[in-house]
């Protein structure tokens, strides 16, 4: 019997790269899963949560929380940041809440990052894909570091076929992005991006992968800036390519 | 007085500070990475055990703190407990004017909890001449500037910037080469040392079973300040606390890594008290002043892990942040600066000073986690760092005069944010709304983040569930596609030679020489010979009771003399070349010396001299710091040095100068 798995879009794919969504989709179905869109989530709270704003976070939280209590299975996130918003901070917002607090937890139990379930869950590294480009690969603060969710994605890219990979130097570095960091500080988030943007420009990929909306929007931003070829592309988005036969 | 947010765009504007604080990230990564590879356990194993360590420590603060106070007072330290920075500031300056009417000389080696109470400020406003003695500290003195990183102070600057403070405030032609800048100053600060009055210090631990503290220093100058002035004042914050010498041992594995890369520091100094009858040198007084300061309220805070920290700026290291705008610029609110920056700053500034000042700054972060990956005691900083955001939110006034955490737009849209985003019917509407409003204005933004939405496709694009890949046209693929192999540093095994050899090869690699010699007879003889080559006919010296007796007898019968070193000496005229000291025992991990105090056993002979010799034997040899620390020897002696190879520095761009205030030369004369 075939995994049903709800897919949560996530806000800022759902509103700003709805390709992404679409292809996580297609991804998880080309592997064998069930795909179901929960009706009525928004925004998982991780941008009032990291600005200190805890009563919004909650609010947020607690809405999502009771959406997806209606639905059964594991919950999958195309983005890493909001995969640990769910998985470790729900839990920390609660933390002096007896009623919510085992909710938060059973939600943080069942929750997955795309690639991770891709990987370990569903056993599926490769998908057929056929990628003939040269690639590099950015790993996402929260997905590396919080999660710490990074031979998943290197699996999948290394299971592309015919795609050349480049390592990206110090692709372990923060991109400047930092949600309400790069609001409030939009200079030193410029100048961590053309860091992360000159690292991905020296190593002449077509695309740069990564699995985070967020870092992925901020480094486009940098790369049409400063006028470099490179596309950014998220994971999902590459798997969802026409199989290789 | 600048504010926080002009001290950004001024460092940002900086391109010497930004060359400065690249090399200093790009050097530091490097170095730790290959000083992990050198511990005797897996880092992650290591610090899992220095985190517990630490942790219970705090978990039962007052029973160690009272332990530590109890067996200080015992060891014969003056202990003095300041409530705040003020109090701290009050008992320095009582301890100072006790030396006499008028202003006296201070030298001090650096320590950030002096910063943290403003001393300097306090001593010279009270008439005093105070002289930060550690190179870097000493530099961002003479600028008037404060410390720009915690282990680093002169951080931030070139050597361009160097050489012209020199020139302009010491009178030294003007010259880029580190070496003579590094001369210069050993020279300005040698007078400073055999004048000064006061001694004042900081401790990087204290111990509570053994009552004693722990300074490591490189340079030499916290042995000078620490055994030269008749009073030495310690001051050091009250958490800086271990058990055990087993534990100082496995925070010193970690600390200095961390640090600076390096295994151990040159100087590991054990103090036990002060000077104790028949003994030549160390001071007649010493004072332990232990600051709270904010401590122990911020153990009853969310933030109480940032407690566990020991100072070793792992963190500022990893941090993007920090890398981008250097230490000066972390300012509390009205331009208030702040001793502690980086990533355990941004917790600890408002942690022990106050979220009215300093609430502002935990936004000082992008939550990446490099600093949690470095710090070599799990200090959970993300987790902190989200926890005094929010105490901050929470601590904010909420009248519109005050001003809030974060800039009032961005407030105003997370609540509306959080209104809209729990009606899903309302959400779907806005999303519909920005996609083209956010494209529209998207190329104006000074956010890149909206820029990047310029770029992503139409959703016309992707309606066939296809990747906005398919529209591009494909290429050839490549011959071999693959996934870059990583290798991870792998831990040397340990060469399982014998003890001596490990010591000779770790001493050797920090410029230390080792004379191999058959027995004490030839012992005497290469001593002899040495001395005779550079041209010496005088040592400071252990008295004769504790050198071998064949060694004695070499120097006797070639008519060397070899006075027990004292201090104060007659003038500085009057210290030799070279000391020569035996050794209670060899370290075999690091190549270290360690060398107590004693009747007959002077601290001088083996800091004063340009060149150490050392008579060791290959049977007192231990295989590591714990078992040095743990030694009984070292905990009796009023101080204990343990030396590991030639005094160093790398304050000046990170270029490494050997041979500062302690001896450029340390030579061991190995017999089994």
């Amino acid at each position: 019997m075939p995994t049903t798995v709800n897919l949560f879009p996530t806000c800022l794919a759902g509103t700003f790269r709805e390709s992404i969504v679409i292809a996580a989709e297609a991804a998880l179905r080309r592997a064998g899963a069930e795909v179901v869109r929960p009706q009525g989530l928004t925004c998982c709270g991780q941008p009032a949560f990291n600005a200190g704003d805890w009563e919004n976070a909650r609010r947020m939280a607690e809405h999502t929380l009771r959406v997806l209590e209606g639905y059964e299975g594991p919950v999958v996130m195309p983005a890493g940041s909001c995969a640990a918003m769910l998985r470790q901070h729900y839990a920390e917002l609660f933390a002096e809440d007896p009623a919510w607090l085992p909710r938060a937890r059973a939600l943080a139990g069942r929750t997955y990052e795309f690639s991770e379930f891709l990987v370990d869950v569903l056993g599926a590294t490769d998908l057929g894909v056929d990628f003939p480009h040269r690639v590099t690969y950015h790993p996402s603060c929260h997905l590396l570091r919080a999660l710490g969710v990074d031979r998943q994605p290197r699996a999948l890219i290394a299971a592309l076929h015919g795609a050349e990979f480049v390592e990206l130097p110090h692709a372990e570095e923060c991109c400047g992005f930092g949600g309400v960091f790069s609001a409030e500080f939009p200079e030193i988030a410029a100048a961590m991006l053309e860091r992360k943007v000159a690292n991905i420009a020296a190593t002449g990929a077509e695309y740069c992968i990564t699995a985070d909306p967020s870092c992925l929007l901020h480094i486009q931003g940098g790369l049409n800036r400063a006028g470099v070829p490179t596309r950014m592309i998220h994971i999902a988005e590459v798997l969802a390519v026409n199989s290789a036969q | 007085m600048s504010t926080l947010r002009q001290s950004i765009r001024h460092a940002l504007a900086n391109p010497a500070l930004q060359a400065a604080l690249d090399a200093n990230a790009e050097r530091r990564r490097a170095a730790r990475e290959r000083a992990r590879a050198s511990l005797p356990q897996p880092w992650e194993t290591m610090r899992r055990r220095a985190a517990e360590v630490r942790a219970d420590v705090l978990a039962h603060w007052d029973e160690v703190f009272d332990r530590f106070v109890a067996n200080a007072r015992r060891n014969g330290f003056h202990v003095h407990l300041a409530a705040d920075a003020a109090e701290a500031r009050r008992i320095v300056l009582d301890l100072v004017a006790s030396r006499g009417k008028g202003p006296r000389l201070v030298v001090k080696s650096k320590s950030m909890v002096t910063e943290e109470i403003g001393l300097n400020a306090a001593l010279e406003a009270a008439g005093h001449r105070v002289i930060e003695t550690d190179l870097g500290e000493f530099i961002v003195q003479l600028r008037h500037e404060r410390p720009a990183h915690i282990i680093t102070p002169a951080v931030h600057l070139r050597r361009q910037e160097v050489a012209e403070t020199f020139h302009a405030r010491l009178g030294m032609p003007y010259t880029e080469d580190v070496e003579a800048m590094t001369a210069t100053a050993r020279r300005h600060l040698r007078e400073a040392f055999l004048q000064a009055d006061v001694g004042i210090s900081g401790a990087n631990f204290g111990i509570a079973e053994t009552g004693g503290i722990c300074i490591v220093t490189n340079e030499g100058n916290g042995r000078m300040v620490t055994t030269l002035p008749r009073l030495h004042i310690a001051v050091m914050g009250a958490e800086r606390l271990v058990r055990t010498p087993a534990e100082l041992a496995l925070m010193l594995e970690l600390l200095p890594r961390s640090a600076t890369g390096q295994d151990l520091t040159v100087y590991t100094t054990l103090i036990h008290g002060p000077r104790r009858e028949g003994e030549t040198d160390g001071p007649q007084e010493r004072h332990l002043v232990i600051v709270d300061n904010g401590r122990r309220r911020m153990a009853q805070t969310p933030l109480a892990d940032g407690l566990r920290c020991i100072r070793c700026g792992a963190c500022l290291n990893a941090c993007p942040v920090f890398q981008e705008i250097g230490g000066h610029a972390y300012l509390g609110r009205g331009g208030k600066p702040t001793p502690y920056p980086g990533p355990i700053g941004i917790v600890i500034s408002p942690g022990l000073f106050g979220f009215e000042d300093y609430g502002n700054l935990p936004y000082l972060c992008t939550l990446c986690g490099a600093c949690a990956e470095a710090c070599p005691v799990e200090v959970p900083l993300p987790d902190l760092i989200l926890q005094a955001r929010r105490l901050s939110t929470e601590a904010a006034p909420k009248e519109e005069s005050a001003p809030p955490p974060l800039p009032r737009p961005l407030r105003a849209f997370l609540g509306l944010y959080a209104r809209v985003a729990t009606k899903p019917a309302l959400f779907r509407l806005a999303q519909q709304a920005i996609r083209p409003l956010a494209r529209l204005t998207a190329p104006l933004s000074p956010i890149p983040f909206l820029r990047g939405v310029k770029a992503t496709p139409r959703q016309s694009q992707t309606a066939n569930r296809q990747s906005p890949i398919a529209n591009r046209p494909s290429q050839p693929a490549p011959r071999n596609p693959q996934l870059a192999t990583h290798h991870p540093p792998t831990a040397s095994s340990r060469p399982l030679t014998a003890s001596r050899q490990s010591f000779t090869s770790a001493l050797t690699a920090l410029g230390g020489e080792v004379v191999p010699v058959p027995d004490m007879v030839s012992a005497g003889e290469a001593i002899v010979a040495f001395l005779q080559r550079e041209g010496l006919k005088r040592v400071w010296a252990w008295d004769e009771a504790h050198l071998p007796p064949e060694v004695v007898a070499a120097l006797d019968a070639t008519g060397i003399a070899h006075p027990v070193a004292a201090f104060p000496p007659e003038d500085e005229t009057d210290i030799p070349k070279a000391g020569l000291t035996g050794a209670l025992a060899g370290i075999a991990a690091t190549g270290s010396l360690v060398v107590p105090a004693g009747a007959g056993r002077p601290q001088t002979a083996s800091l004063l001299p340009e060149i150490h010799l050392a008579v060791l034997r290959a049977a007192d040899i231990v295989p590591d710091l714990q078992a040095a620390l743990t030694l009984p020897a070292v905990r009796q002696a009023s101080m204990t040095s343990i030396i590991t190879g030639p005094s160093r520095t790398a304050d000046i761009e990170m270029t490494l100068t050997i041979g500062v205030h302690g001896p450029r030369r340390v030579v061991v004369f190995l017999a089994p």
